[in-house]
């Protein structure tokens, strides 16, 4: 039995090194479709890596701004810049709670805010995070923290992703790497918005949903307002604008609502503002560079008449 | 511990990739050509071995660390060449509780012509009633009725009683074409076993029997797919050599060097980590 247990233990440290080791050959040397599950994607959709390149150099500024594409898309730095608001936008693709706060604890104290503005979108806390946390661990440094996410979304997906991170950090082979502040229709504007060449949404229909939240989600998303509220620093809660007939396709947007008013103070603009589906919108989900205007200036009022 | 181990990789990356295909292509069937619905069948064909087989060895795996010995479950069965070796092969247990319960006190194969008949039917009926209370059981079990009766009526449904290929690398072009007909046999009774009625399963197997026949599979994520096949070949390849054996990885690289040995395990496991698919899914065979 003592020789069976201690075989098995040694054979577990033997496989685990292979794993490791392996993996890191299989995915520099695999083409995608044989790795479904390392999703390493230095440079991705969204422009993160400038975005997190820009941010180490950024102290004590007067808005950070949090959340989904809906936030990175959403938040124009420049138009705050305008209304004497030093803002950076730390948005990124499909962010969910567990990533914010791994963005929090790593740039909160640097940054240093007077008031955060937290896009919350309902997707965002129904979903289990994996696309946002390979996101972030390709985009970012992996430390303790990366691990810890890890272990908290458990996805066989971020586990791989994270290992095969890990290890091109450790050999410093993202050193040379340098992301265009142009991809296809998007530009990344220094301050961490990316604006999209002004286009129009076609309407369409939706499918009815439900807002159904995860309940992992909503405990790192407790977890982060209480740090916030902890550090003093203001939260606004924003639910930023979708096309009409998209948010109306949600049956339970009161209940959203009503929990995420009992977090913080929170402002929910497709009640707040009236927008045009195809006018202001340049797909489903993310308002074009008109909508974005009009937005943002509703916005400053909103925070100029809080001041 | 092997044989756990292949039971996860039966389950986690053929069984559970697999079914990702078959329920697209099942779902949407009447939207699919006639080769991709081909591959619908052919997929589930080891969705539904990868996933039964495989819990079967994770179970007899974990109890044999106990001390316990479970009987063997599944022996190879898509290397039978008739359908009466699939049935020796697959699901044992429950097989053989049909026949010493229910076949052997029925008459068996004894009596005349009728009373053959009729107790063969009986038994597949029955089996296909266990899965449950739908008719395309039903039509499933009375379909294995129908391949099984020529071999009882003509006494040839004891012929391949042996391994196939036994002692040897690769079997004969007899024996290679004896199980692959088989095999498309055991496939168009899974159609049945799968579809949502007798109605889906008709339209089915007559889409399949179209013009498209010859065309190239039409569906979503066709090039992962092609891994899945790549996956299955490998799969078909450990069964095939460890086919004498009580499972295909009993002996597979015994001769080896221990370290090449632990290679080959943790190459399985590292192929699990790569191929598992990210949704949960639940045994099959859990809701019969």
């Amino acid at each position: 039995m003592k020789k069976f247990i201690s075989k098995i233990f040694v054979f577990i440290i033997f496989s685990g090194l292979f794993y490791i080791i392996f993996l890191f050959f299989w995915g520099s040397c695999m083409p995608s479709i044989f790795k479904p599950n390392i999703n390493y994607t230095i440079g991705s959709y969204g422009h993160l890596y400038s975005r997190l390149d820009e941010v180490k150099n950024k102290k004590n500024i007067d808005i950070l701004f949090l959340g989904s594409s809906h936030a990175y898309r959403g938040f124009d730095t420049r138009i705050f810049s305008e209304y004497n608001f030093e803002s950076f936008n730390l948005g990124s693709s499909n962010q969910t709670p567990i990533q914010t706060k791994i963005l929090l604890n790593r740039y909160l104290d640097q940054l240093n805010p007077k008031v955060v503005v937290y896009e919350v979108y309902p997707h965002s806390f129904m979903v289990d995070g994996v696309e946002s946390s390979v996101d972030i661990i390709a985009n970012d440094k992996n430390d303790l923290l990366s691990l810890k996410m890890a272990f908290k979304i458990n996805n066989i997906k971020t586990y791989n992703t994270f290992i095969y991170g890990f290890i091109r950090d450790c050999l410093g082979l993202n050193k040379k790497f340098t992301e265009s502040t142009k991809k296809g229709r998007d530009t990344y504007v220094s301050g961490g918005f990316v604006e999209k060449k002004i286009g129009y949404f076609k309407p369409r229909e939706f499918e009815k949903k439900t807002i159904d939240l995860k309940q992992v989600q909503l405990e790192s998303f407790s977890e982060i307002i209480s740090e916030l509220k902890k550090k003093n620093i203001k939260i606004i809660l924003i639910y930023a604008p979708i096309p009409r007939a998209n948010y109306n396709s949600y049956s339970n947007n009161i209940y959203f609502d009503k929990l995420m008013s009992d977090y913080a103070e929170y402002y929910n603009f497709n009640e707040i503002m009236k927008l045009n589906d195809s006018l202001h919108f340049y797909d489903a989900d993310h308002l074009n560079k008109n909508g974005v205007s009009l937005f943002n200036k509703k916005l400053i009022e909103v925070l100029k008449n809080k001041e | 511990m092997r044989q756990i181990l292949w039971g996860f990789f039966k389950k986690i990356v053929i069984a559970d990739n697999c079914a990702e295909f078959a329920n697209q292509i099942f779902n949407n069937s009447t939207n699919m050509n006639s080769s991709a619905l081909i591959l619908g069948a052919f997929f589930f064909a080891f969705q539904i071995y990868g996933d039964f087989s495989g819990y079967s060895d994770i179970a007899i795996g974990t109890s044999r660390l106990f001390g316990i010995h479970l009987m063997k479950n599944f022996a190879f069965p898509y290397f039978s060449r008739d359908i009466a070796e699939f049935w020796r092969r697959w699901h044992i247990s429950l097989s053989t509780w049909f026949r010493d319960y229910l076949y052997i006190p029925l008459g068996g194969s004894r009596g005349n012509i009728l009373m053959k008949i009729r107790n063969t039917f009986i038994i597949f009926i029955i089996s296909g009633f266990w899965h449950g209370a739908n008719w395309t059981f039903i039509i499933w079990g009375a379909l294995n009725a129908v391949y099984f009766l020529p071999l009882l009526l003509t006494n040839k449904n004891r012929d391949n009683l042996e391994i196939v290929a036994q002692e040897k690398y690769l079997p004969t072009v007899k024996e290679f074409l004896s199980m692959s007909v088989t095999f498309i046999l055991i496939i168009i009774s899974w159609i049945f076993f799968r579809a949502e009625n007798i109605k889906a399963a008709l339209n089915y197997l007559f889409r399949i029997f179209s013009f498209s026949f010859f065309t190239i599979p039409k569906f979503i994520k066709t090039d992962k797919a092609l891994v899945i096949i790549i996956l299955i070949a490998f799969f078909i390849i450990i069964e095939w050599q460890g086919r004498e054996k009580e499972y295909a990885m009993e002996s597979f690289g015994q001769k080896w060097r221990r370290p090449f040995r632990w290679l080959f395990y943790s190459f399985i496991i590292f192929l699990i980590g790569i191929f598992m698919p990210s949704a949960e899914s639940p045994f099959i065979y859990f809701q019969f």
